[in-house]
């Protein structure tokens, strides 16, 4: 037995038939319902996911944020930009017109971390110092412009540094070929875009282009590789004509400066019209500036004289008050009337003439033009009369031909008239017009005794007229202002010229400051006129705005500014000379003359 | 027979995809010429705006006076040296 005790624990094991590899204390007993709840678990976790994903995609309220914004990483909107209409002359001239540009964004501070030299590079294509672009960068926004309306090229150039945190993007910058010449008439628009004087004002709503967008999908690389509908169609802005024809224009513009700078002017202004369709054909001011480069404007070179000062005409204005006499039959060109030895006392104030023109009739009036003679006839007159005159021809009214900034004039009401002020008004004093209004008041000589409005654009078929004074009135004061310039006592003798029959009417104002006459005397010398003679086509007026040097009768600094425009302007526009003298031989001293 | 008619289905599903597939394929490269067309387009328009510009720049009367002037040494013409010709027996 001991034997057998000594090995008695392994037998009994082995004759149990078990090894210990499969001993069942060791045998896993696992309950068979864990493996079902971790399968359940996950089964729940994905179940799960799923719902939410069909909960996110087709029921929840952020659906749509959702989907735009996984479209959002492979769509874009692209803009489509429209650009600004373009200006241009009568005859096609590009007057003002739109290139693209770029405007130069950077993030400061993804921007600052650039290397050095390559800040440097970028500095030096902005065309600013390194410490000029690091104040730029010094900001706490996301986003500041480093500088707008940089051209194309440099934009490019920008663009190969291959700086991070820039932003380039696209826009128009404006330019003026015709420069100072055209500048009042055209206008100017902001950085934005937006008209600012002017036509480019005025025609705002034309000119400016409505921009589209679409949406495109890009690929990886950036390329647009389908179009996704949604198209916006992008609007360019119309294109403006203008009645304006540059050759005149510039006619007019040269001449004027030439003047101004001739008699020692402060400024000056000079109108052409066209009788038949009332285009403004010429419209300049000087001093101008250059609508290219406004870094150094003054008031004074913006400001648009010809649509937006007025002044007392003076002399221009006795052929509106005698053709009121001669259409109501109160005077006959051949009517006497006793001008007296030059003076002439109104109760108590006391008119004056140049010198003594004893009896002299209508026409002589007007051709000397003789104050007391126009205030004699216009005394004839009731004031109602004169005052409505004065209003059908425009004085007094807001002008209504689209042009930003046009003023009315002054025109008091006939009641508080009294009978010298109703004798100054008559030849221009105690009245104040533009010289717009002034040259369309001729409107109604230069025509058949009828007005039309002015018009800024392109006019292709002549408007209907308004009938003031009779045709045979209005012809009779045509010959009356032929004698201004061509009689033998004419007062602008300088405004002839070779080829061409003239007629018009000079002026010559005082000026006035706060409200009296300014001391020393300032003047305004002006002239208005039409050619050719045998049937007027232009209207031009002329103001040379406080003359200092080689005289201040209008028809002195006015006249010959009138005639150099008037020859050039027909011999552009190819208008037949309707007389045949050559020559013009016109006397240094025309003496003086009257306001 | 419902086997020959499924393999036959299944030939045209798969020859109907690649056909999509091609499709489109080619339409987006017809889109990028499109594209490439229109921005050259845009290009040429821009381009043709400049000129005109640069047309209205040189063009300038100032311009043309000042050489005609310095350059060509002409003069203005004045009527006494002019000669006017009518049409007809006038």
């Amino acid at each position: 037995m001991t034997r057998s005790s000594g090995t008695g624990p392994a037998r009994v094991a082995r004759s149990q038939g078990v090894s210990f590899s499969k001993s069942p204390v060791l045998a896993v007993r696992l309950p068979s319902w864990r493996s079902r709840v971790v399968l359940f678990a996950m089964f729940t976790a994905f179940a799960a996911l799923a719902a939410r994903a069909v909960w996110l995609q087709g029921t929840s309220s952020q659906q749509q944020f959702l989907q735009k914004e996984g479209a959002n990483r492979y769509q874009r909107t692209q803009e489509l930009p429209a650009v600004r209409g373009k200006i241009t002359d009568r005859n096609g001239q590009v007057l003002a017109s739109s290139i693209p540009v770029r405007a130069i964004w950077a993030a400061p501070e993804e921007v600052l971390a650039a290397p050095k030299e390559k800040l440097r590079a970028l500095a030096g294509l902005l065309e600013m110092s390194e410490a000029e672009l690091r104040k730029k960068l010094d900001s706490d926004r996301n986003l500041v412009y480093l500088k707008r309306q940089v051209e194309v090229e440099t934009a490019d150039k920008i663009k190969a540094l291959d700086l991070d945190g820039m932003d380039i993007r696209p826009e128009y910058k404006r330019f003026y070929p015709q420069g100072e010449v055209m500048t009042h008439l055209v206008g100017f628009t902001n950085v934005d875009d937006r008209g600012q004087e002017s036509m480019e004002l005025a025609q705002q709503n034309n000119l400016v282009g409505k921009s589209g967008s679409r949406r495109v999908i890009k690929d990886g690389r950036g390329r647009i590789v389908e179009d996704i509908g949604g198209k916006i169609e992008p609007h360019n802005g119309k294109d403006v004509v203008l009645s304006v024809d540059s050759k005149i224009q510039y006619i007019a513009y040269t001449q004027l400066k030439q003047a101004v700078e001739h008699f020692g002017a402060k400024a000056g202004g000079a109108v052409v019209l066209d009788v038949h369709t009332g285009e403004v054909l010429a419209l300049a001011n000087y001093p101008s500036y250059d609508p290219n480069d406004r870094r150094n404007l003054t008031g004074a070179q913006l400001r648009n004289r010809v649509m937006t000062d007025t002044f007392e005409p003076g002399s221009t204005l006795k052929p509106i008050t005698v053709s009121l006499a001669l259409d109501t039959g109160r005077v006959k060109p051949s009517t006497l009337i006793d001008t007296g030895g030059g003076k002439y006392t109104i109760l108590d104030k006391t008119i004056s003439d140049t010198k003594a023109h004893g009896v002299i009739n209508v026409g002589q009036i007007i051709e000397m033009s003789s104050n007391i003679g126009t205030s004699k006839i216009a005394l004839s007159m009731p004031a109602q009369d004169m005052w409505e005159m004065f209003t059908k021809v425009g004085f007094g009214q807001q002008p209504k031909w689209g042009f930003p900034g046009a003023v009315a004039g002054r025109v008091r009401p006939y009641k508080s008239w009294r009978p010298i002020e109703q004798a100054t008004m008559s030849y221009g004093n105690g009245i104040s017009v533009s010289l717009i209004q002034l040259a369309r008041s001729y409107m109604m000589f230069a025509r058949n005794g009828d007005t039309i409005p002015l018009s800024f654009e392109k006019v292709d078929k002549e408007p209907l007229g308004q009938q003031i004074i009779k045709p045979q009135t209005a012809a009779q004061m045509r010959e009356m202002l032929e004698t201004v310039v061509s009689g033998k006592d004419g007062t602008a003798k300088k405004a002839q010229i070779p080829g061409y029959r003239v007629g018009g009417k000079t002026g010559t104002a005082y000026k006035v400051e706060n409200g009296r006459y300014a001391m020393p005397r300032k003047y305004i010398g002006s002239f208005v006129g039409m050619v050719p003679m045998s049937a007027p086509r232009f209207i031009i007026a002329v103001m040379i705005d406080e003359p200092t040097q080689n005289g201040h009768f209008g028809g002195s600094v006015a006249a010959p500014t009138f005639a150099a425009v008037a020859i050039n302007a027909l011999r552009a526009s190819n208008v037949p000379p309707d007389s045949n003298i050559t020559e013009i031989v016109v006397p240094t001293d025309t003496g003086p003359e009257a306001m | 027979m419902s086997n020959k008619l499924n393999i036959v289905l299944t030939a045209l599903l798969v020859a109907c995809g690649l056909s999509t597939v091609n499709a489109q394929y080619q339409a987006r490269h017809l889109f990028v010429d499109l594209e490439r067309a229109n921005t050259q387009a845009k290009q040429l328009d821009t381009e043709w705006s400049q000129l005109q510009l640069d047309q209205s720049t040189l063009g300038k009367h100032a311009r043309i006076e000042e050489i005609a002037r310095r350059e060509l040494n002409m003069t203005q013409l004045t009527p006494n040296r002019t000669q006017y010709l009518t049409e007809g027996d006038k």
